[in-house]
């Protein structure tokens, strides 16, 4: 009587799932066009300062024309054992002469690059991404020994700053 | 033989593996920018006897460890800090295009005119003739021969910048500020990074709203827009990249940004 039959014993026709890699190695693609590689995996803590205005680093990261210093808190380890309890990162080390290594380190980076794939020694750039309560004695020793070592390039990294908020200075 | 047909790939595993690629992917990138402000180390050149900067020239802002900020005479504190965005524009702008009744206590503006241009380029020639004639007494003349082959570049490179303003603006005095005009940044060893990064913003800011809007009256064309499009195509050689090159060139000489960062005393 029912007008519902009950189909026991067939089973539900399966989903073709054929188009499954188109869709995938779409979502891929994308991916691999919208995001950039990671530096390194982040040792110290930083908090990015804002502002407005700042220049795209990634036409400079792809002629590999940019050079990463990360400042701030160590994430793991004693802060004491670090002069003002701020850590400089180089790529995966966080050193202990601090920021007068930085001299040495930009002169490695530079030497061991080849040639044709960077700029000049006064135009390679050193970027500072520093914790926004880094103080700024530190910065301003790096650049004394970046001006002598002749790498008369640096940026101050910040990240963009939301139009209704303000900066995010600390107030004593 | 008979002729065996190619048995069919099974393609059921190309989802996986295209995941797997796409997972390594997430993992492995960020999508969060980089940005940052470029700045110049200023070369050491030795002066002997240098010209004193006037005081109406130097725009002073200073941050203390209380992340204060003093510009000029003011006291700005960390929360009105977009004050200093409308101050640095007075500085800019009072005295621009004026020749009298000028602000005394403001850079000052000169009126760069093609004749000018030709008269500093001749008196650099004659100079340079000089030099060589004494160049057969004393040979650290050539020091001074190079100086001026500079120097006539400098100004021929100002013809043809003064050139294309005449041509976008059809003006043919073009206003050039003061060449010691500067903003003077001095902080404190313990002055924060974000206050010194939110000053270095309010200027950038100031500078390239005042900028902008110049470019987009003489060519239509903003100048964030026109320096975007050089940094991502500055390799290629491409007339357009050399177009947005000369007038981003004579937006930064009506505009120059020049800061001057201070190392911290105390």
């Amino acid at each position: 009587m029912s007008k519902f039959k009950k189909n026991d014993g067939k089973k539900a026709p399966g989903i073709n799932t054929s188009s499954l890699p188109d869709i995938v190695f779409m979502l891929l693609f994308f991916f691999m066009v919208a995001t950039t590689t990671k530096e390194i995996d982040p040792m110290v803590k930083v908090r990015p300062a804002t502002g407005i205005g700042m220049t795209d680093l990634t036409p400079f990261k792809q002629r590999s024309e940019v050079d990463f210093v990360y400042l701030g808190q160590p994430l793991k380890g004693d802060v004491d054992k670090f002069e003002k309890g701020i850590a400089v990162q180089y790529d995966g080390i966080l050193h202990k002469d601090g920021i007068r290594h930085i001299g040495k380190w930009k002169q490695d980076k530079f030497a061991t690059k080849p040639a044709e794939y960077t700029a000049p020694r006064e135009e390679t750039m050193t970027c500072f991404k520093a914790d926004e309560q880094v103080p700024m004695g530190i910065l301003f020793e790096a650049r004394e020994i970046l001006g002598d070592a002749s790498f008369y390039t640096i940026g101050y990294a910040a990240s963009e700053k939301a139009n209704n908020k303000g900066y995010n200075i600390r107030t004593q | 033989m008979a002729k065996r047909e190619a048995p069919e790939i099974n393609a059921g595993s190309m989802a996986d593996i295209a995941f797997l690629l796409l997972i390594f992917f997430l993992v492995t990138t960020t999508m969060d920018k980089d940005t940052a402000y470029a700045r110049k180390i200023p070369k050491k050149v030795e002066v002997i006897d240098p010209e004193p900067v006037q005081k109406k020239n130097i725009y002073k802002i200073s941050i203390n460890n209380k992340q204060n900020i003093q510009a000029r005479d003011s006291i700005i504190k960390p929360e009105d800090i977009e004050q200093l965005n409308s101050r640095i524009k007075h500085y800019y702008l009072i005295n621009r295009e004026k020749v009298e009744d000028r602000n005394v206590d403001y850079p000052y503006y000169s009126m760069v005119t093609k004749a000018f241009i030709d008269q500093r380029i001749a008196e650099a020639y004659n100079k340079q003739e000089n030099y060589e004639k004494l160049l057969e007494t004393d040979s650290k003349y050539e020091k001074f021969i190079e100086q001026m082959d500079n120097e006539i570049a400098e100004w021929n490179r100002k013809k043809r910048i003064l050139d294309l303003y005449t041509k976008a603006s059809g003006k043919k005095e073009m206003p050039e500020i003061a060449f010691q005009a500067h903003v003077r940044l001095e902080s404190f060893i313990d002055t924060d990074y974000s206050a010194y990064v939110a000053v270095q913003s309010e200027v950038e800011k100031a500078v390239t709203e005042m900028r902008d809007e110049e470019a987009q009256e003489l060519f239509g064309i903003t100048y964030t827009s026109m320096r975007q499009y050089y940094q991502t195509n500055l390799l290629e050689k491409t007339p357009k990249v050399q177009e947005y090159k000369d007038k981003m060139d004579l937006i930064e000489l009506l505009f120059p940004l020049r800061i001057i960062e201070v190392k911290p005393k105390r």
